[in-house]
Order: C-alpha cells, then sequence, then structure tokens
C-alpha cells in the first residue's frame, strides 16, 4: 500500500513539474532557446503569491479561494518579466552560436538568483493554505486536499495554454512563428513580438506553477536550477512540442522522485533525477512522444 | 552595431596595424614568451610573497587560467560548450581528499591520482555524453555535474554534506608554484596543440563536425581525446585544491559558481584561442576578488551581467575582438571578403 500512496503523491506532484516543463518546451520549440532561466521564474512566481498573500493577511496564511485569487496577478506580473526579459536581453541572441543563447539565460538566472536572496533572504519559505480537513482518505489513500489543488492547477493551466495555442489569433500566431519565422513575417507576423509574448507566455504558465509550489513544497531564491533541469529531463521524455507527451513525462518524474525518496531515502531524489536526465538522452534523446526534437 | 562603436573608441587609441604587428610579434615569439611569463610568474615569492591573502589571490588567479584553458580545449577550440567541467574539478578534489586523509598517501601521489581518477572519469562520461550536440550536450554535461555532486553529497566516503576537512597539508607556497607550473605546462602544450594536425581536427569538429566526418577522421576519437585532456588539467587543479583550501564539501568542490566563471573568463577573453581563457582568468579574477570585498553578497549579480553584456557587446572577447580588428588592415589590402575568415560580420546582430 505505501508504494500506491507513493504514486499518488508522485502524480500529484508530477502534474506541477508538467505545468513548468510546458513553459519550458513552448520558448524551446518556438523561440529555439533553452531557458536556463525558467526555473527563477518558477521561483518568482512563489515569491510573488506568497508576498501578494501576506499584503493581504498579513501573514503568509489564507483560504484556498484567497490563495487562488493571486494567481492571475502571479500570471500577470510573470508574464511582464518574461516579455521584458525577451525583448531586452533574449531577442539580442536569437540566431547567433547555441553557446551565446545558453549562457545570456544562464546569466539572468544567477543574477535573479542573488538578487532573490538580497531581497528575501535565502531562508525557505511556504504558503500555509487553512483547511478545516487537510486531507481526503480514498480507498485507504491519503490525499492531502492542497496537493489535489495544485493538481488541478496545473492541469487547468496546461489545458488552458494548450487551447490558447489552438484557438486563439496569437497562438495561431505562435504556432506559425515556431514552423517557419521567415513564412510568418511575411504573412505578416510581427516574429519580435509574438516570441516576446511567448516568452511571457510561458514564464506566467511558469510562476503559476510555482505558486503552487510554495503552497505544496517550499520555496527558496536557489531553486530555480533544480526545476530548469526537472522540465529538461519532462520535455527530452515527452518530446519538443508535445503537451501530452510533457505531462506524461512529469507525472512519471514525479512518481520516480515520490518512489527513490520512499524507498531508498529522499537524499537519493536530485541525483536520481539527474541520471536519468543523463541516461534518457543516451537512449532516447528524440522523445518517446515527440517525432523529431527540433521542432 | 557595438563592434562599430568599439572599433571608433578603439581606432582613436590605437591602429589596426599596430594590433595586427603586435599579434604578428606574439606570433613569431610566442615560445620566448610564455617562457617569460612562466618566469615572472615563478618571481613573486622569491621578493618576499610567501603568504597571506595576495598569495592566495594569485595562486586562484593560476588556477581559474588552468580552469578556463582546460574548458576551452573542449568549449571553444572543439566547439562543445561544456556547463560540467567542474565535474572534474570535483571529482579530483574528492580523490585527493579521501586519498591524503583515509590512506595517508602523499601530496604529489594524491594529485596524480586525483587527474588519473578524473581522466578516466571523463572518458566513461565522454562516451555518453559527446554523441549529443548542442543543446542536448551543454544540459547533460550540466546533469553530470548536479549528479556528481548530489552523489558526493550522499556517500560517506566523501564526508556527506559537512566534507571534509585536511591536515597536513604542504605550505601556501608549494600550491603557488604546483598551479603556475601545471598552467604553463598546460598552455605549452595546448598551443602546442593548437599548431598541429590534432588541433586543426578539433577546429574542424567546431567547424562543422559532418564535414570533418565526411574527410575521414575519427571526430569521436579527437574529441573524447581533448576531453580527457581537459579533464586531466581540471582534475590535477582540483586535486591540489582540496588541500590548498584545507576543506571541500559538495558545495566548494562542485562550485556552481566557479562552473560559470570558468566559461566567462574563457568568453570575456576569447573562445579558441591560447592566450584569451588566461588574459580571461586573470582578469575577471582580479574583478571578483574585487567585488567580494567591496559588494559582499552582490557578485553573482554582477557577475550574471558581466556575462549578458559580453555576451551581446562582444561575443568573440578581448582576444577575438582585437584580432577581428587588426585583420581589417588585410581586408583593405587584399580586399573582398577572402580577408576575413568568413564569419558573419552581424552575427552580434539582432536577429
Amino acid at each position: 500500500m505505501a508504494v500506491a500512496q507513493f504514486v499518488v503523491n508522485g502524480l500529484l506532484v508530477g502534474a506541477l513539474f508538467a505545468a513548468v516543463a510546458v513553459g519550458f518546451a513552448l520558448i524551446w520549440g518556438v523561440v529555439d532557446i533553452i531557458n536556463l532561466a525558467h526555473g527563477e521564474m518558477v521561483m518568482l512566481g512563489g515569491y510573488t503569491a506568497y508576498w501578494l498573500l501576506s499584503l493581504v493577511t498579513g501573514n503568509a496564511e489564507g483560504s484556498v479561494l484567497l490563495f487562488l485569487a493571486t494567481i492571475p496577478v502571479v500570471i500577470a506580473i510573470l508574464f511582464v518579466v518574461g516579455y521584458g526579459l525577451q525583448r531586452t536581453l533574449v531577442s539580442r541572441v536569437i540566431g547567433t552560436d547555441i553557446f551565446l543563447t545558453l549562457l545570456v539565460t544562464f546569466g539572468i538566472s544567477i543574477a535573479i538568483q542573488q538578487l532573490a536572496i538580497q531581497a528575501w533572504t535565502a531562508n525557505p519559505r511556504s504558503i500555509q493554505v487553512a483547511f478545516t480537513d487537510p486531507s481526503l482518505s480514498v480507498a485507504g489513500l491519503v490525499i492531502p486536499k492542497m496537493k489535489l489543488v495544485g493538481f488541478v492547477g496545473a492541469i487547468v493551466l496546461t489545458a488552458v495554454l494548450y487551447l490558447f495555442l489552438q484557438r486563439t489569433r496569437t497562438g495561431r500566431a505562435i504556432r506559425a512563428v515556431s514552423q517557419n519565422p521567415e513564412a510568418a513575417e511575411l504573412v505578416g507576423i510581427d516574429v519580435e513580438h509574438t516570441r516576446a509574448v511567448t516568452f511571457g507566455i510561458s514564464s506566467a504558465v511558469a510562476g503559476g506553477a510555482g505558486a503552487f509550489i510554495a503552497t505544496i513544497l517550499n520555496i527558496q531564491p536557489q531553486m530555480g536550477l533544480v526545476y530548469t533541469l526537472k522540465s529538461f529531463v519532462i520535455v527530452v521524455f515527452g518530446g519538443v512540442g508535445s503537451i501530452p507527451g510533457a505531462l506524461t513525462g512529469g507525472m512519471l518524474l514525479g512518481t520516480v522522485e515520490e518512489l527513490t525518496a520512499g524507498l531508498v531515502s529522499s537524499q537519493w531524489t536530485l541525483a536520481v533525477s539527474f541520471t536519468l536526465l543523463i541516461v534518457l538522452l543516451v537512449v532516447k534523446p528524440q522523445g518517446l512522444f515527440g517525432t523529431e526534437a527540433q521542432e | 552595431m557595438s563592434t562599430e562603436s568599439d572599433g571608433g573608441m578603439l581606432r582613436s587609441v590605437v591602429s589596426p596595424e599596430r594590433i595586427d604587428r603586435l599579434f604578428d610579434l606574439c606570433g613569431a615569439h610566442s615560445w620566448k614568451l610564455i617562457l617569460v611569463s612562466a618566469v615572472l610568474g615563478a618571481l613573486p615569492p622569491i621578493f618576499g610573497l610567501r603568504e597571506g591573502y595576495m598569495m592566495t589571490v594569485v595562486s586562484e588567479m593560476f588556477l581559474f587560467a588552468i580552469l578556463a584553458l582546460s574548458w576551452d580545449i573542449v568549449g571553444g577550440q572543439t566547439g562543445y560548450p561544456s556547463f560540467g567541467n567542474m565535474a572534474f574539478f570535483g571529482i579530483g578534489a574528492y580523490t585527493g581528499a579521501i586519498l591524503l586523509k583515509n590512506f595517508a598517501v602523499s601530496f604529489p601521489l594524491a594529485v596524480a591520482a586525483a587527474a588519473v581518477v578524473a581522466t578516466v572519469f571523463a572518458a566513461f562520461i565522454g562516451l555518453i555524453v559527446l554523441r549529443l550536440r548542442g543543446h542536448y550536450f551543454a544540459i547533460a554535461t550540466l546533469g553530470v555535474l548536479l549528479a556528481s555532486q548530489q552523489i558526493s553529497r550522499n556517500l560517506t566516503i566523501t564526508g556527506g554534506a559537512s566534507g571534509k576537512i585536511l591536515f597536513d597539508v604542504p605550505p601556501g607556497i608549494v600550491f603557488y608554484y604546483f598551479f603556475l607550473g601545471v598552467l604553463v605546462v598546460e598552455i605549452v602544450v595546448v598551443y602546442y596543440l593548437s599548431n598541429t594536425r590534432f588541433g586543426f581536427i578539433l577546429n574542424a569538429i567546431r567547424d562543422d563536425e559532418g564535414k570533418a566526418t565526411a574527410m575521414g577522421f575519427n571526430t569521436t576519437y579527437y574529441k573524447t581525446a581533448a576531453w580527457m585532456l581537459a579533464a586531466l588539467f581540471t582534475g590535477l587543479a582540483g586535486g591540489a585544491y582540496g588541500m590548498f583550501n584545507t576543506f571541500i564539501n559538495p558545495q566548494t568542490a562542485y562550485n556552481g559558481a566557479w562552473n560559470v566563471e570558468l566559461i566567462a573568463m574563457a568568453l570575456m577573453g576569447g573562445t579558441g584561442t591560447v592566450a584569451g581563457p588566461v588574459i580571461g582568468a586573470f582578469g575577471l579574477h582580479t574583478l571578483i576578488e574585487y567585488v567580494e570585498t567591496a559588494f559582499v553578497g552582490w557578485q553573482l549579480v554582477i557577475l550574471g551581467g558581466a556575462v549578458i553584456v559580453t555576451v551581446i557587446g562582444f561575443p568573440k572577447g578581448v582576444v577575438g575582438t582585437l584580432r577581428e580588428y587588426a585583420s581589417e588592415m588585410d581586408y583593405y589590402e587584399r580586399g573582398g571578403m577572402a580577408a576575413t575568415d568568413g564569419d558573419n560580420p552581424e552575427v552580434t546582430g539582432d536577429e
């Protein structure tokens, strides 16, 4: 039964990993950049929710509805951050050497990291969401309500992103730029603007996921790199540009981590994820779901 | 764009011919230049600099030059930008520390063993990651670094998260000459190799690996050899660093900030050159030392900013930018694009 419990925990947390990874894959697919500062967007999203809640209630505690009310604000703020980063810095290296694009985002990542330490100290923080009855019990399995809320939130974020890309005019423009920037420009799409919007949306989704992560796990300024790498694992597993692939990959990674933590020791979870990353890259660099990684 | 304004500023100070002549001069007397620099580097302790803060700073400068130059063998010369070179350093540091502390092996032997272990590890990891390219290679190497850090944190022989404190280490002067010696040997090796068939093949792999393979070179062999060479020097430096610092833990042995710093040093000095990473290491380390004392807690912000500015402003680094500037003369003398090395001049442009 313990194993089933670990799997359930893993699936619940894994959906959040997937939501983070979907944004990461979006930038990779559309702008052709590995955004090493993606994890920092998760961190900033978590802190934004934390401070918004503190602003309203005095401490970072509140009811579920109050917490959920902060999510749209987090998304809006992180969108602006992402849009600005692309417009001011990242756009200048698009089309140059891959190494330079990696370095720019890495530079952004470490700068944001230390600014966050300066602003908020390195102590881990978390948002406390109050419930009268903290967990559900289904067939002997314990399901913490907040994890369930986070799970649903992650699925909603991913679904909204999917619908946005499929149904709206901006979404179609993003997909057009992803397929062929020159042709997109020819039919009158503002490529620079579309790329910046993509960056903004990706950061917004990561930030939204970060807010949920702040309620379930905890947030601290140096958490970012781990989430960037987890996203990479998930995207490599699921294939770039495949949202179902990312969801599966995220939940699988969550399950593997929870099983490692439960059956071996929680100290080994990161070592296992990073080793999994290397193994996956070697065995299946094109992903299990995507046909071609460079789409 | 920005390169033009740099050129304009440069032009008022020194003309392209001068720089061109300087490059010719350095090229013609390169071996003498290396010898003179080595002697100059060996002088300070003789004139009284034997311990204290300055001694540590200069030793670390040599250390970083070793790391940056090692990174450049694979990152700059071969075109495989690794984000995990500190893995070799950490493995070297742990090998040295464990041998010294748990098995009472002498300093020279422990350091040599550290280099061997790092090189063997590189051969093994290279087989896996050198098959990847671009984004995948960069992230895989970062994964290797983090996985080794996590594993070192969890084993008992490495002292776990609290690390190892080392006693009975040689005095600082030994490390000064050790790092200087390794650096000089590495400069000689890399400079020698860059003018051999081996070096040319590495550059060919960087420029177009498909073509290099088509020309009949076993690129895997050359890539792995370069990768192991980089690990050898990084492991040597790492092995000695543990004892130099008298303490290692997962954070210091696989230092994430250093991992960025050594890439930034190679980049700022000029990747793919021998002098570039060394100049970059000396320059950036001086700056970092200053920042660390003057603005505690802001190092990474400044480092990140410096990296961004370098990448956007002059991605060829000091040596690369100067060389481009100097080759302007060839451009005017011979005319046309034939004189330039065929690089896209708009590489810093916005699209």
